[in-house]
């Protein structure tokens, strides 16, 4: 209990550094409405040209507050690999270590503040966006349950994978080219630009059951159309994908710490 | 008259050597981000295949016509930023009273700054450009001609542009976010068709935005081979290079030096 008090008290100081830096926050603010503008005219136009009311189950409305719940995900991830690459580097990690925290905690908890305080900017301003263009889409409660039960899990998944990459700073000589490609890899396989419903067969059950999907399309299709059933599996997904990037990380990060040199001064 | 062209392309093809020489000091660097812009650039050109494998045909255009979008407002932007780097930095320099430098040599002012640097993404953008339109449209001779002339066209009108949004540090102290934004709407629209918007949007892609000139109209020219809209691509890239250099000379009267003491080697 003590312990994670502590690393709540790191979250919210986390929070609270990130609010004091709105400003910045704000400024993606544009880049999201231009973005949820653009499809929205792209996919209200395939809806006329088509004459369908419901594409890959979705209709317009559900389609346009999928992909402003998936553009606040994403948009909201802080830059976990550069910052352990960097603590790496520069050595900064070995005070990181003599603290009473553990880094891989301390990292986490920092993040899962900073990302809480960004999701909830760009959520609210893709909500009036989404809202402007296209109008509410029914209310339901197990949707916002399904976010907010999901959401959690698909952060610390995405923490994970991005902390294991700037680990590989222990061996790599530049991780960032990993970082972009691990970033791109998640907008298409996560479903962040089009709902994996527009797949081809045969790849869609392979891309829901990675990692990926459950870190973007599952909470955001939870939300614009949850079913409990579904909401289970994800749930079950994102436990497995945790549970299976933890162990991975210890593996790793036990390695990374014999490579660690400190000399004093 | 063409002696004084003829010296400016020659410091053209000189700043071009020299940047290039010195990017390649930070090889491994200067490849990552070329390497990393390319795939970005991969992830949207599987979007639209996965969108035109449902949707084969959007208002006319067709998975072919968008790698054209795609190819030439990625070469044309990877030109520009290319040979014209600083055009990235203008407003932060104006707004930095670092212009000091550039003052003191015999050439113009304006060309002179906008070539002294280069863009490594920019490199990735250029070889996306004109690789996708080469090995997936697959295009005859004129065709790849006429692409190749219109990315010229796309390039000054991103440079014109560039100048354009720069040039408002000298007018509001300091433009570099508003700068940044804008060129980031400009980018976005101009990877659409100008069919996608309606009404007051499709006014503003010819005017404050004007992504029509790099995206929309020269993809129509390649379509149909006119010469009209080939023309209007250009015109427009004339327009919008003019506007700026006239802004640029113009705001250079309020100019405020920031009296840095600044090496160049």
């Amino acid at each position: 209990m003590k312990a994670l008090n502590k690393y709540l008290a790191v979250a919210s100081v986390a929070a609270r550094s990130n609010l004091a830096y709105f400003g910045e926050a704000a400024s993606r603010l544009l880049f999201l409405a231009v973005i949820l503008y653009i499809f929205m005219r792209l996919w209200k136009v395939t809806y006329t040209e088509t004459g369908a009311a419901q594409l890959g189950g979705f209709s317009l409305e559900q389609m346009l507050w999928y992909l402003a719940v998936t553009e606040s995900i994403m948009l909201s991830a802080p830059r976990v690999a550069l910052l352990v690459d960097e603590d790496v580097r520069t050595g900064a990690l070995t005070l990181q270590l003599v603290r009473p925290l553990a880094y891989p905690m301390y990292r986490l908890w920092t993040t899962m503040g900073e990302r809480v305080v960004r999701f909830a900017v760009n959520g609210l301003a893709a909500s009036v966006v989404a809202w402007v263009l296209v109008g509410p889409i029914p209310w339901n409660p197990l949707g916002l349950l399904a976010l907010l039960v999901s959401l959690p899990l698909a952060f610390a998944i995405d923490f994970l994978g991005n902390f294991l990459i700037g680990l590989g700073a222990f061996w790599l000589e530049d991780t960032s080219g990993l970082v972009l490609i691990y970033s791109r890899i998640t907008m298409i396989l996560g479903g962040m630009l089009i709902p994996l419903e527009f797949f081809p067969d045969a790849v869609r059950p392979i891309m829901q059951a990675l990692p990926f999907a459950s870190m973007v399309y599952g909470p955001a299709r939870a939300f614009v159309r949850p079913d409990l059933a579904e909401l289970t599996v994800l749930v079950v997904r994102q436990g497995l994908a945790v549970l299976a990037f933890s162990v991975l990380i210890g593996l790793v990060y036990r390695m990374a710490l014999r490579r660690v040199f400190a000399n004093g001064g | 008259m063409y002696k004084k062209l003829g010296s400016y392309l020659a410091l053209v093809a000189a700043y071009f050597r020299l940047n290039l020489r010195s990017q390649l000091e930070y090889r491994g660097a200067f490849l990552s981000q070329a390497v990393a812009m390319f795939l970005n650039n991969i992830v949207w050109i599987i979007f639209w295949g996965l969108f035109f494998h449902r949707f084969p045909v959007l208002r006319g255009w067709t998975m072919n016509d968008f790698i054209t979008l795609w190819g030439i407002v990625a070469a044309g932007f990877g030109l520009a930023h290319m040979v014209c780097g600083n055009v990235l930095i203008l407003a932060s320099l104006i707004a930095k009273g670092q212009l000091d430098a550039w003052m003191m040599y015999p050439r113009a002012l304006l060309p002179h700054i906008l070539l002294g640097r280069m863009s490594a993404t920019a490199c990735g953008d250029a070889l996306f450009g004109y690789l996708v339109y080469l090995i997936l449209v697959k295009p005859d001779v004129p065709h790849f001609l006429l692409f190749t002339a219109l990315t010229v066209s796309v390039a000054m009108a991103f440079v014109g542009f560039g100048v354009f949004t720069g040039s408002l540090s000298f007018y509001l102290g300091n433009a570099e976010a508003l700068s940044e934004q804008w060129r980031f709407a400009m980018v976005t629209f101009s990877t659409y068709p100008a069919t996608l918007f309606e009404g007051a949007v499709k006014l503003l892609l010819y005017t404050l935005i004007p992504a029509a000139f790099v995206g929309y109209l020269p993809v129509e020219a390649l379509r149909s081979f006119s010469p009209g809209d080939a023309a209007c691509a250009v015109g427009g890239a004339f327009a919008v290079l003019a506007i700026g250099v006239l802004a640029f000379y113009h705001g250079l009267g309020r100019y405020e030096s920031g009296n840095l003491m600044e090496m160049r080697g």
